[in-house]
């Protein structure tokens, strides 16, 4: 009989150390999913939002936003967290699937998009009904899944990059030169921001496009590639377009180091909190709230409606099934009445509207 | 079975010592016959400097922008950062060891350090004293990598790659991730207000490259990391206490990155968990490409602060030189390829991992 297992460490491993050390990683991976807290009512479907991250704003408000509509229904609320790693996100989701036996409403930002696939197929085959934002293959479609894959939420980067060009535009009284910080040149918003961005130089023969430089949605790269433009163009500078606030605001800090913060106008995109508060200063021009309170909130709201039989997926028109989401455009006119109703105090939203903002099927090219 | 055991360390430390001898006798030596190799060696040392000389030359040519003052604040500005961090990698790697929890304290610092000086969120006012505790935080987590690396016996790899991702998620759970404005003038002006024509930033990063000088150079703790990248073997058997030396410098590190820490928040103004994104790989590059050798024993403080312009220079530079954004990250690349082939002198190395 084999007691002991070589492993090349040059020290025999004892088969039952190896199987305590298995055992352990397995129960490690199964963690995630166990945290919850419990609800009281038996058959009401667990509610899971299953999100990259919780260190940044833009999925922290989207966790309160699931968290909100979970007590609004009074169900057990339970986050997911990918951290960035498509296989820990696909297993949390099968570990939960199994847990609830099925019994579950489920909003998911894939990590990546063909993530979403064996997520959407295995909810098929447990009987839990998802919702998924942003990245799914564009071949997978909710209707192919009846009635399990409820819906598929998306934002179009194109208009809302073109909306903030020309909100920055407009600021700089129409003419001059800018410059533009743009994200991770793979990553799909980069790209569709980048198109608004250029139809909108198209309509405006007056502004000229000094340099675009990518950033990779870094705050210290957009710091830094900034300081390199007040260096190659100087007083040139007549504005600055950033694909978010991330980069915006760190373009308004090299401005700031430089004496000139909030003269040279900058746009962002995102809608986070200190980009309010920067368009309330009067240092930025504009950016676009996403709303990840409505997305991580009413992403639950519409599977959860599904499952409870509030609607049925399959009766409902295409435009309903994949659908882009409406961004809320703030400037310098509405950001305190942003800042009052969604910053200072938690968003109400009524829960019962969950089509409200669907703008249009998405559009694959 | 002492007198065994002592042999048998010897025979083994023995190869180890006549490498080291080797070593030194190159550095220090006058004689003669060894001149040929020492003029080489300090070529070899010579050569980052090199780099960033015809570096700078190849720029300004295309865009003599690049030599104007006030671009030369914005390079100070954008190297004081990584001059920091990089002076505390430096220690490490001097011992031959790594340190991979740059971005950990980093975050850490300059999210603790948002949440206790004037800040957006809280009613929280303790300027100088919230700077005192950072760098304590900082040294407690230096500190807590070399206890784990020498008493539990953690490579520091290892080690290290822990805390870093301890830091980021303490950061993570005290700001729940959202990020915070810093409104204290004090640090702000750390970014802001100037001296000389530079930002005040910039002069603390002088201060700690002076004081890593004097440790590197002056005290007997800088003389025995360098005895511990050499040959720790030998270290060991010439009386030093490995242990605390190891300790020290992980916490000396730990304060250098906690430096880092609140220089970044001065300078984007705001404190959240991604703060230090990116910085682990700007470090331990530009300790490298300064020539300070991976393998231990070999390097400096000041061969650091070549590094570091050299990286900061050349992402600069870039820019001015309008090069596509698609091809910057490669030049990076071949950058560090070329920094470290020119600076290694072949003829000593003789194992390549």
């Amino acid at each position: 009989m084999v007691r002991n297992i070589e492993l090349g460490l040059g020290r025999p491993l004892k088969r039952r150390q190896l199987l305590k050390g298995a055992a352990a990683i397995a129960a490690a991976g199964m963690f995630p999913a166990i945290i919850s807290r419990r609800g009281n009512a038996a058959d009401m479907p667990t509610l899971v939002n299953s999100i990259r991250s919780l260190s940044n704003p833009y999925h922290a408000t989207w966790n309160a936003g699931g968290a909100a509509f979970a007590k609004s229904v009074g169900a057990e609320y339970v986050t997911l967290v990918t951290e960035g790693n498509s296989e820990k996100g696909i297993a949390d989701i099968k570990a939960i699937l199994a847990k609830t036996g099925g019994n579950c409403a489920i909003n998911i930002d894939p990590n990546d998009a063909p993530d979403a696939r064996p997520i959407v197929e295995a909810c098929k085959e447990a009987g839990a009904y998802v919702v998924t934002q942003w990245n799914k293959p564009a071949d997978l479609h909710p209707w192919d899944y009846n009635p399990n894959y409820v819906a598929h939420i998306s934002f179009s980067g194109v208009p809302y990059g073109k909306a903030m060009a020309e909100a920055l535009f407009k600021s700089m009284g129409g003419k001059g030169g800018i410059v533009a910080l743009g994200g991770i040149e793979s990553n799909v918003p980069a790209i569709e921001r980048k198109a608004g961005l250029e139809q909108a130089l198209k309509e405006n023969p007056g502004i000229q496009l000094l340099d675009f430089q990518v950033a990779n949605w870094s705050d210290t790269e957009a710091l830094e590639k900034t300081n390199a433009w007040l260096t190659q163009f100087g007083d040139k500078i007549g504005g600055i377009w950033a694909a978010n606030d991330g980069m915006g605001l760190a373009a308004i800090e090299a401005l700031r180091a430089d004496g000139r913060a909030g003269k040279v106008p900058v746009t962002g995109i995102d809608g986070i909190k200190l980009a309010v508060e920067a368009i309330q200063k009067g240092e930025m021009a504009g950016t676009v709230a996403w709303d990840p309170f409505w997305q991580g909130g009413m992403g639950l709201a519409i599977a959860f409606d599904a499952k409870t039989g509030v609607f049925d997926p399959a009766k409902e028109p295409k435009d309903h099934r994949e659908f882009y989401g409406t961004g809320v455009i703030i400037t310098g006119e509405n950001a305190q009445a942003y800042y009052d109703t969604n910053i200072k105090s938690e968003p109400t939203l009524d829960w019962k509207d969950i089509w409200g903002r669907a703008s249009g099927q998405i559009q694959y090219n | 079975m002492a007198a065994e055991q002592w042999c048998h360390l010897q025979s083994a430390a023995l190869p180890e010592r006549v490498q080291t001898l080797n070593n030194s006798t190159t550095v220090l030596s006058s004689n003669n016959a060894r001149r040929p190799r020492l003029r080489r060696l300090r070529i070899a040392s010579w050569a980052p400097v090199i780099v960033l000389l015809l570096l700078c030359a190849i720029i300004s040519v295309i865009n003599p922008n690049f030599l104007s003052f006030g671009n030369m604040v914005r390079i100070s500005q954008s190297a004081m950062i990584p001059l920091v961090l990089g002076i505390g990698a430096t220690f490490i790697i001097l011992m031959g060891s790594i340190d991979l929890s740059v971005e950990g304290v980093l975050t850490l610092a300059a999210v603790i350090l948002s949440m206790l000086v004037l800040n957006g969120e809280n009613a929280n006012d303790y300027g100088l004293f919230a700077v005192a505790a950072v760098l304590i935080v900082g040294a407690g987590v230096g500190f807590i990598n070399g206890l784990i690396n020498v008493r539990l016996k953690v490579p520091s790899f290892m080690t290290t790659l822990g805390t870093w991702f301890i830091g980021v998620g303490v950061a993570n759970a005290l700001l729940g991730g959202m990020a915070t404005r810093i409104n204290d003038p004090w640090i702000r002006g750390l970014a802001i207000e100037r001296f000389w024509g530079f930002p005040w930033g910039v002069w603390v990063a002088l201060l700690c490259l002076l004081i890593a000088l004097i440790i590197q150079n002056y005290t007997r703790l800088g003389r025995h990391i360098y005895a511990l990248g050499g040959g720790e073997e030998l270290a060991a058997l010439s009386g030093i206490s490995v242990a605390r030396v190891r300790i020290a410098a992980f916490t000396i590190a730990g304060v250098f990155y906690a430096v880092g820490g609140i220089l970044a928040a001065a300078q984007l103004g705001l404190g959240n968990a991604q703060i230090g994104n990116g910085r682990l790989f700007t470090t331990i590059t530009a300790v490298v490409v300064g020539g300070t050798s991976l393998s231990g024993g070999q390097g400096s403080v000041l061969q650091t602060l070549v590094g570091v312009l050299i990286v900061v220079v050349l992402s600069n530079g870039m820019v001015l030189m309008g090069v596509p954004p698609s091809v910057q990250i490669g030049v990076q690349g071949l950058m560090i390829i070329a920094a470290v082939a020119l600076s290694i002198d072949r003829k000593l190395t003789k194992i390549i991992k």
